[in-house]
């Protein structure tokens, strides 16, 4: 039985920063490739973007949230570290009270630990239906440079065997033990980041490239079958770097690449470059995507796009619908004045 | 600040995340929010749920800015900026106060299309108090 994506809704804040601000405010601006980022409005967060993805992947279907059997949710940046997550999207989009529902929090591989668990209760129960959230803006001190590439975005998913737009050809993993990259302690609400780049480095390329070729070894795909490839995205440079490793170019990570102008999304990183990729693709396309969270571990996941039904709004109308702010408003909205 | 209690504030759940109202049993009408007694025919306090479509028009609408706002949402005038509020007109009928997010609020305008989306209203006793509020409703369908 083939199982896939069914269906799929982005959401970008409207407020963006661009790297110039930084650079007048700090003398330069850390983030690789990043022209500007996404910034939640003072009435936002990770919970009401949820909400707000939620409702317009069913909508893309559609398919009414009575439906739905699972729900997943997927931030590193949750409101509250103890208080359950999930309850919050559900009961505002109406999915029933009785779906078993799970929260992924503490890194950013979360979106696609999300998304494989939705697949894993659909490949389970062939007439359920999984509906996942990713919504992320994760906060570090203005101080570190780890701060300058965050961003904010969210993107959800419907996952089951029926109306697909792409199919699931198979997943692979990829988990070891690292340490002092991006990590938050208990009792901190936000991001250390000790800086020891090329060791991080080392750590995220080994997960993702392991990952994602064991994938392609079990599905005995080359590098130029895929015509779209997506990489998780802390800045726009890490996917040349892993691409690169993997045998890929270019124009494969182009369509998925939104760091450039959102920045960096955290568990939603791969999730709305994903939705940016099925929003242009063709049937028969071949799209391979890869996580990746500190600490450390990647998700690959390799699809085939079956259907030609197109999401709305666009990841990229979301791109264009903006209002850019200063540096100083920028401080006051994520609290970072006292 | 105008203290809502948190049991207080969880009993209107419905409303706030999700557009419940009630249509009177006895007029017909549509009260939003959910009402004791039927504001229409003042005599029927018989009601059955309706899920409101969150769709509406500005009727009429207020700037808030420096100095202007209530307590609880004094941090969010000075960290945001002006805020509009407006008195909306529901497709439903009724007439409902909200915040307009989401826009520059030198665009509000009486007539313009809304809809309602989860947004955080405000936080009390380290609690955050999630609600709908107004957007512009042109940018889909």
């Amino acid at each position: 039985m083939a199982v896939g994506i069914s269906g799929y809704g982005v959401f970008i804040p409207r407020l963006r920063i661009k790297r110039e601000e930084y650079v007048k405010a700090w003398g330069s601006f850390a983030a690789a490739g990043v022209a500007e980022k996404s910034v939640m409005g003072f009435d936002e967060d990770v919970l009401t973007s949820a909400a707000k993805v939620s409702k317009r992947a069913l909508e893309s279907v559609p398919l009414s949230p009575d439906k739905v059997s699972r729900f997943a949710l997927a931030s590193t940046s949750p409101p509250y570290t103890e208080k359950l997550l999930s309850g919050t999207v559900l009961v505002t989009v109406g999915v029933p009270n009785a779906t078993y529902s799970s929260d992924h929090t503490t890194s950013t591989r979360a979106g696609t630990e999300a998304i494989i668990a939705g697949f894993e209760h659909v490949m389970a129960n062939p007439k359920g239906i999984a509906l996942v959230a990713a919504a992320d803006a994760p906060r570090a001190s203005m101080w570190g440079s780890v701060e300058h590439q965050l961003g904010a975005g969210a993107a959800a998913y419907v996952l089951s065997s029926e109306n697909l737009v792409a199919e699931l050809e198979g997943h692979a993993s990829n988990v070891t033990e690292h340490f002092g990259e991006r990590f938050k302690p208990r009792d901190d609400p936000l991001l250390h980041d000790l800086n020891v780049k090329k060791f991080a480095e080392g750590a995220l390329i080994s997960n993702t490239t392991k990952a994602a070729s064991s994938l392609m070894k079990k599905l005995n795909r080359k590098p130029e079958e895929y015509q779209h490839v997506v990489i998780q995205q802390p800045d726009a440079k890490v996917p040349s770097s892993v691409g690169g490793k993997l045998g890929f170019t270019e124009p494969q990570l182009a369509a998925g690449l939104v760091s450039k102008n959102l920045g960096d999304l955290g568990a939603a990183s791969v999730p709305v470059g994903l939705a940016a990729v099925l929003d242009i693709a063709k049937v028969g396309d071949k799209v391979l995507v890869v996580s990746y969270g500190s600490g450390a571990g990647a998700d690959a996941l390799s699809f085939k796009v079956v259907g030609d039904r197109k999401a709305v709004p666009r990841v990229q109308a979301e791109m264009d619908r903006k209002e850019y702010i200063e540096y100083v408003k920028y401080l006051k909205l994520k609290g970072a004045i006292v | 600040m105008a203290h809502v209690s948190v049991p207080m504030y969880w009993r209107t759940i419905p409303q706030r995340y999700k557009m419940i109202g009630q249509k009177c049993k006895k007029c017909g009408h549509v009260n939003f929010p959910p009402k004791g007694v039927c504001k229409y025919c003042s005599v029927s306090s018989e009601f059955e749920d309706l899920q409101l479509s969150g769709r509406g028009k500005v009727h009429t609408f207020v700037l808030i800015s420096s100095g202007g706002a209530p307590p609880e949402f004094a941090e969010q005038e000075k960290a945001g900026g002006m805020y509009p509020v407006a008195i909306v007109e529901l497709a439903e009928g009724p007439k409902v106060i909200g915040q307009i997010a989401d826009a520059d609020p030198k665009t509000v305008k009486i007539g313009m299309p809304v809809k309602t989306e989860l947004r955080k209203i405000y936080t009390e006793e380290d609690v955050i108090r999630y609600g709908f509020k107004f957007v512009p409703a042109t940018e889909e369908k």
